[in-house]
């Protein structure tokens, strides 16, 4: 088991001004590996939000800090924004007594496929993964988040288990797209898990109209709602949708398996 | 694992120590409840004992508006937060008003690195890196309107427009970490703002693609 009482956990989130809903994963995973006592300090920076990446090495007190981005893929953030906004240089820094040791994104951990296969389970209990088409949703993009590609080589692995009659990746911004599902899919039921790091407009609105089990992007009174009224009746089928990836209690684990990915790769 | 003698919660004790009960707008009576400075007087409030419910209480406004700037003066009434330590108080100024305590001892320690608002602007990428384009005067502008202490942020500004030009549309005490900025005349632990935040970032993209 990870222990290091002398170092300080900064987990990385992309944050939101306007979606409240943007960093709470990222705060859950904290809290949860704070309780466990795994690290002497364990602290959320945001782009977005405050902390802010400026702010928040100023907030711990270790010599020795581990940084893990909480994103769905490596790209222009990972790669970009978040080493100039905290000025790493490199996978270690070092900077007056202190070493940073940069990691990589909890998206990119080989564990992730478990975890959306947890959840497509969870979303669906007692529904065969044989008469199941899951639809693994990205954003998609011209942001250079790469994110299709993540979606891509996630559809790719659980292709090959072969536990699931097919899989799909289907994106917001590219082909396939959300609403593609109907053409795409052929089984009788379908689960939906978005491949995001967070519940946001689009897992509460954009995805339920695209998918079909929302008429308008509407709030809905919860905004919970959304997932609790699985499964939906749609074109003939059972459609299960689940909330993002990132919500997964799982994800706390994932953020340890890359700090100690770290530790192996680059001999702490 | 509570690291019993953080050197920001050591510096957060010698201020309470002192008399300095203030922060933003929040009052911290006894060891430790914390209410909002305007319920001083209130029995009504309601309780809360766990520091991570401070986030809770910090995400909306009075009117369930989400707060991304937890440093704006508008902080909701009607709650009581009481903590048993120094760490978990820590812990809740934290929520409260995120990185605070951390900047406030690194300034104390003569660590913090102030960066002037070009340098910040100059420093942005890909939607951001229009920004650069914005004059002192509209910088200077933006500024009075969106870090102002009454209806913008509590925060005291350290950082200048550049090395030779400083900002001349906010009152001194805006850059002075020991005005109190509700301009009140009672010492408060100071919300220091070593760098523009993102959100004046994204308003002066907005100011300079709107003029
Ligand atoms: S730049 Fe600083 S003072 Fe202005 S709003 Fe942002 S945090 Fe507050």
């Amino acid at each position: 088991m990870l222990s290091k009482p002398d170092s300080a956990l900064v987990i990385v989130g992309h944050g939101s001004t306007v979606n409240p809903d943007s960093a709470t994963p990222t705060f859950a995973h904290a809290d949860e590996i704070k309780r466990r006592g795994v690290f002497g300090e364990v602290v959320c920076a945001f782009w977005k939000e405050e902390p802010s990446l400026r702010q928040v090495l100023y907030t711990v007190e270790s010599d020795d800090v581990y940084v893990v981005p909480n994103f769905i893929s490596e790209g222009y953030f990972t790669q970009k924004v978040i080493p100039r906004e905290l000025d790493v240089t490199g996978k270690v820094t070092f900077r007056r007594t202190r070493k940073i040791k940069y990691c990589e994104p909890v998206g990119n951990h080989p564990r992730m496929t478990e975890l959306l296969l947890h959840r497509a389970a969870e979303v669906a209990p007692g529904i065969s993964p044989r008469e199941t088409s899951l639809l693994i949703i990205g954003h998609g993009t011209s942001l250079n988040e790469n994110s299709g590609a993540a979606v891509k080589e996630q559809v790719q692995r659980i292709a090959a288990r072969g536990d699931y009659a097919e899989v799909f990746g289907v994106f917001m911004e590219e082909e396939p797209f959300v609403t593609d599902w109907r053409k795409i899919a052929s089984q009788p039921h379908i689960v939906a898990v978005p491949f995001f790091v967070s519940d946001g407009l689009h897992s509460y609105q954009d995805i339920p109209v695209l998918l079909g089990i929302e008429a308008e992007p509407t709030q809905a009174a919860s905004k919970m709602d959304v997932f609790r009224r699985n499964p939906y009746r749609v074109a003939g089928r059972s459609l299960f949708y689940a909330s993002a990836i990132g919500t997964e209690p799982l994800f706390a684990d994932v953020i340890l398996d890359q700090v100690a990915a770290f530790d192996s790769e680059f001999a702490a | 694992m509570t690291k019993t003698h953080s050197q920001i919660e050591t510096l957060l004790a010698a201020l309470l120590q002192r008399g300095v009960n203030r922060i933003g707008e929040i009052l911290i009576r006894g060891e430790f409840e914390l209410l909002h400075h305007a319920d001083a007087d209130r029995s009504d409030l309601q309780f809360f004992n766990n520091p991570e419910d401070a986030r809770e209480i910090a995400k909306y406004d009075e009117s369930g508006n989400f707060r991304p700037l937890k440093t704006a003066p508008n902080l909701r009434c009607g709650w009581k937060l009481v903590l048993r330590d120094l760490h978990e108080l820590r812990e809740a100024l934290d929520c409260f008003y995120p990185a605070m305590p951390g900047v406030l001892f690194a300034h104390e320690c003569s660590a913090l690195e102030v960066v002037d608002l070009r340098e910040t602007l100059n420093r942005q990428t890909g939607m951001y890196a229009v920004t650069k384009k914005i004059s002192n005067k509209q910088a200077n502008e933006l500024i009075a309107g969106f870090c102002r202490s009454d209806n913008g942020c509590l925060k005291t500004i350290l950082w200048r427009i550049d090395a030779n030009t400083p900002v001349t549309s906010l009152p001194p005490c805006k850059f002075d970490p020991a005005a109190n900025q509700l301009g009140q005349s009672v010492l408060a632990i100071p919300l220091l703002c070593h760098e523009a935040c993102n959100l004046l970032v994204a308003a002066a993209r907005n100011k300079v693609k709107s003029e």
